[in-house]
Formats: C-alpha cells, structure tokens, sequence
C-alpha cells in the first residue's frame, strides 16, 4: 500500500458505479438461489425426517459434515468436477443453509403445543390440513429465525467464491488483496456487511407482516 | 300458552312437556370395552377395564376419579384417539370402528383443559373451524361464529378479529366451548374443562355451561377429577376405579345417598350428606306455617331464598336461635319454614342397609336431627 493512499478513493468508487451494481445484482442472486434452493431442500428433508423418524440423525449427521467442511477446500474440490461455474458456487452455497434451515425447521414444527396439535386432531384435521394450516404457521418465527441466521451466513461465504470467478462483493475484496489497493477491499467489504444487514432487516419485517398474531396491537 | 310449572331446578317437573320433537343428543354405548397399552395380553395393566355404560340422548354423564384411572382414556375412545383392545364404542348405535375417523371427529364437540385455541388465528377463525372443515359457505360461517360468540357471552364485534393471547382465561375456556359446539355436534366431549381457571370463574362457567346444554340438549362426556364438579354437572355419574375399573355409574342424589362400596363412599367424602343437601331445593323442605306475626323472633330469623339449595337453608337454620329459617321468595315475601328437623328429615337414608353405621335398623328422622344438632351444640 503506498505510504501516501487513502484508505478509500472516492473518485474509484464514483468510476465503478455500473460494476458496483453488477457486482450487487451477482451478490443478491448468487445468494437468493443459495437460500432459496437450500430451503427448498431443507423443507423436503424435514418433512422426510417426520415421517421417517430413523432418518432424523444420518440426514442431520450429513448435514454436519458438509457444514464443517472448510469452503476454500469445497471450492477446490468442486472445480475439477464442475468447473469454474456458478453451478460450483451454488452447490457449495447451498450445503452449508442445510445444517441451519433443517434444524430451524424441525424445531419450529416441534415448537407447536401439544394441546393446539391434539384439539386439531379432535376436531377432524387431516395430518396435511395439521401441517399446512396449523403446524407451519406456528412454525414460522423459528423457521425465519433460521433463515436470518443462513441469508447472512450466505451473503458473506458468497464473497469467497470469487476464488472461483464468482464473488459477487468478493471479486472487490480479491482484487483489493492482489493489487495491496485498500479501496476496492473496504468497499466489497463494507457493502457485502450492509447487503447482510438489509437482508436480516428485510426478513424481520417479512416475519412481523407474516405473523400479525404473535405481537398484536392491545 | 299456559303458565310455565313452578319446578325445582334439579328434579324435572313432573308434568309433561315432552322432549324435543328430534332428540338433538347423541346416544352412546361402551361394550365390554378394555384399553391396554403396549402389547395387547396380559402383561400390560389396563388403562380402560371392562367398562360398560350408556348415556341417554341430552344427558351429562360425568366421569369421575383419581388420576390414572382410565377416565381420559376412556373419553378418547369416544372420537378414536384411544382405540379398544377389546369391545365396542357405539354412537346412535353404529360402531365407531366402522366409520372414519376424520368424519367422526367433525361430528363431535372437544373441549380439553389447555384449550388448544390456535394462537395464529383470530377468535372469529378459531370458532369456524369445524364449520370450516365441513366446508360452510364463508357467509353461513360468519353468521353462525357471531350468533356462538353471543352464546357463550361474548360481544362478537368486540372479540370477532382478537387473538387468543389478547381475551382472558375465563374468555378463551369459553372460546374453546363454542368453538366444539361450532358445527352443532349431537355429542360434545370435555376433558377437565374448567380446571385451569379459578374457583369463581369456574363456577359461572360450570352454569353457564349447564344453561346451554339444558338450550341445546346436546349430550355430553365430561371428565373431571373433582367430586364436586361431577355432583353439580352430572345427569349421570361414572366414578371410576385405579385400573379403569367403573366403581358406579349412578345419578348424584343415589350416588351420595347410597355408594356402592367402600370406594365410592371414600372417594365422594365423609361430607357426602351436605353435598346432598347441595342437590335439594329449599322448596322441597319449607313448611307452612304462620306468616311473621311481627315478633322479634320472626324478626331474628334469618332468610333464605326458595330458589337455593338446602345446603345454603342448612347454613342459615344453624345459625338462627330457633334453628330455623324463613324461606322468601324473590321480591322477599314469606313462603315458609324451614328447619333444622326437615332437613335432617331429608337425610334420612332411603337404603339403610348401605350404611355401614345404621345396619339393620331403618334409622328415623328422629335420630339423624339428634345427630347433627348434637355436633353442632
């Protein structure tokens, strides 16, 4: 870094305005997908484990294993097999939401009372009117408690596939590393800090919107 | 239309005016019916053993005993989250095996003591469920949750779009009563309804309850672990036994005048005589006698309304110099007399080879005042 530099260059950022927001929109995406499919997944596979009660440790045990794999050496062990794509991004950004969106969405089902279960199932709920109408609304605050937790987790692994020509953010982060330029870095850092933000905000209000009964108005 | 008969509020009037023109009460039979747990030969202790019992269309037949005796169970078995290891359930006749359990529940009202109103639906919702299910017309639901809200008193405008969390304990127990009798079941089962709210809210609910089944004569399977409650609420009155054993299946007033056994005696308390006196109408026991001459003892004597029960009759006579008191009506008129010796005359045992203490000799009226006066001088 020379002696002389600011720590950040305003007239740079004022120059990379357009790739700044290309760089957005491929930060977004990248983890909308991530989440997305990662929850998708997640819901087949819990509602798998309630059925299948044996299922509930090796899917669980899985999905440990991938989380604690390092994701620098994921990306290195994708590559040969699906090569520098976004495909070899999103497989890994999707093992690690596993882990959380399976335990927060086991945990919500769990967190319905028994008693709301047993009238409903008194009264003449099907086990899939049980799910759909009772059992997944009350779930709700834990699910959205878990994807909070796998959004921001997301947002900020996305930043390290741009080892992979990915990066969204990151590709700022590499290049400022590479060239020893402190701006591009702090500025793929503070906005992928401010994407995760904006996104753990954006799902509180969805969850307030979603569950009106959980804080009425007195 | 002529004038309604003046009756006691427990026993029905004797003239007669007839049931309903359909019966709007399930009937419902236990055959034989044993429930094991875990393995269905020997090993395993029954939950449910043996029972049989029929409850008539419109009744309330109480079941009542310690916990683990089976009498939850055996309420479970009526909408089939409690299968029989051996015998039958029948409604209106037909097996419940035989029809679908899903069905089935639709058909009948469920209260339990945690309520279980769905926290993420407004009252208005929680109300139409059944209704819902059954899949009501939209219009034909929101007519029929106001008109349940107003049953149970409840303002509807007031509780209609509210959140369980935002009405009272009294307020939901009474949610979830309207919300079982939402889709007008022939047949309503209650587990330990009021045992979550305290002893005044209780009670208004207990006669609250008792006023809407007498209105819709549905007929219902109520548990309880509380005697009193069983005496108060019961047309009929299943005590139940430690290894789902019935001990006795009777009326009340027979239930606490003459028990079985041993158990039962037990089970209903040694104050079993004053609970029976909770079940006569003051009415009943008032004599005639000259109206207040002005003296200072009628002044004295204290007052007791004709619509109470002997219990509370027996509470004013006791305190009263002359062991007696005024029975009045409600605008405070002088009806009558009653006294320590016509309630004691009441108690006089019916069966007295049932009681343990009086084998042999009918005991008198005679004897039984000498003994409650005498406890109490």
């Amino acid at each position: 870094m020379a002696p002389n530099e600011p720590l950040v260059r305003w007239d740079w950022v004022l120059a990379h305005a357009d790739e700044i927001w290309q760089r957005l929109l491929e930060h977004v995406t990248l983890t909308a997908l991530a989440v997305g499919i990662g929850f998708a997944l997640s819901f087949a596979l819990a509602l798998l484990i309630r059925r299948y009660r044996r299922l509930r440790d090796p899917i669980l045990w899985a999905a440990g294993v991938l989380y604690t794999i390092p994701s620098l050496a994921l990306f290195a062990l994708l590559v040969p097999v699906t090569g520098l794509t976004p495909l070899t991004a999103e497989i890994g950004l999707v093992s690690y939401t596993l882990l959380i969106l399976i335990r927060s969405i086991l945990g919500g089902l769990q967190s319905v009372p028994v008693e709301v279960r047993e009238t409903a199932v008194g009264m003449g709920y099907t086990a899939a009117t049980l799910l759909w109408r009772v059992e997944l609304p009350l779930a709700v605050p834990l699910i959205v408690g878990g994807l909070r937790v796998a959004t921001v987790t997301t947002i900020g692994l996305v930043t390290v596939t741009a080892l992979i020509g990915e990066g969204g953010f990151g590709y700022f982060i590499l290049q400022g590393m590479q060239r020893f330029f402190s701006t591009p870095l702090i500025v793929g850092a503070t906005l992928s800090v401010a994407l995760a933000g904006l996104a753990d905000g954006a799902l509180v209000l969805a969850q307030r919107w979603a569950t009106p009964w959980a804080h009425p108005r007195r | 239309m002529s004038a309604p008969a003046s009756s006691s509020p427990v026993r029905p009037a004797t003239t007669d005016e007839g049931p309903p023109a359909v019966a709007p009460g399930a009937a419902v039979e236990f055959r034989h019916v044993t429930v094991r747990y875990g393995g269905d030969r020997g090993g395993s202790q029954a939950a449910v053993d043996d029972l049989s019992l029929t409850v008539s269309p419109s009744e309330i037949c109480v079941l009542v005993g310690p916990s683990g005796c089976g009498k939850t169970t055996t309420l479970r078995l009526m909408n089939r989250l409690v299968e029989p290891t051996i015998g039958q359930v029948l409604i209106d006749g037909q097996d419940v095996a035989s029809l679908d359990p899903v069905l089935l529940r639709r058909r009948i009202g469920y209260v339990i003591q945690q309520i279980g109103l769905f926290p993420h639906q407004t009252i208005a919702e929680n109300a139409g469920t059944v209704p819902r299910l059954l899949k009501w017309p939209a219009e034909r639901i929101r007519r029929r949750v106001d008109e349940l809200l107003a049953l149970i008193g409840l303002d509807p405008a007031r509780v209609r779009d509210r959140y369980p969390a935002q009405l009272s304990g009294g307020e939901r127990q009474r949610v979830g009563v309207a919300r079982a009798l939402a889709a007008e079941p022939p047949l309503l089962l209650m587990d330990e309804p009021f045992g979550a709210v305290d002893p005044i809210v209780r009670e208004r609910l207990q006669d609250e309850f008792l006023r809407l089944q007498r209105a819709l004569g549905t007929t219902v399977l109520f548990v309880t672990h509380d005697v009193d409650e069983a005496i108060r609420l019961g047309t009929r009155v299943a005590v139940m036994r430690q290894g789902g054993r019935l001990a006795q299946y009777s009326p009340p007033a027979e239930l606490l005048a003459c028990p079985a056994d041993e158990y039962v005696a037990r089970f209903v308390g040694a104050d079993r005589a004053l609970k029976r006196l909770t079940l006569m109408a003051v009415g009943d026991l008032a004599r005639e006698s000259p109206p207040a001459d002005g003296s200072a003892a009628s002044h004295t004597m204290p007052t007791v309304s004709v619509a109470a029960s002997a219990r509370d009759a027996l509470v004013a006579a006791l305190t009263s110099p002359t062991r007696a008191a005024v029975v009045v009506d409600a605008a405070g008129r002088h009806l009558g007399v009653v006294t320590l010796h016509a309630i004691a005359a009441a108690l006089a045992p019916q069966g007295a080879w049932v009681q343990t203490s009086s084998a042999g000799t009918p005991a008198g009226p005679g004897r039984a005042e000498r003994g409650s006066t005498g406890g109490e001088g």
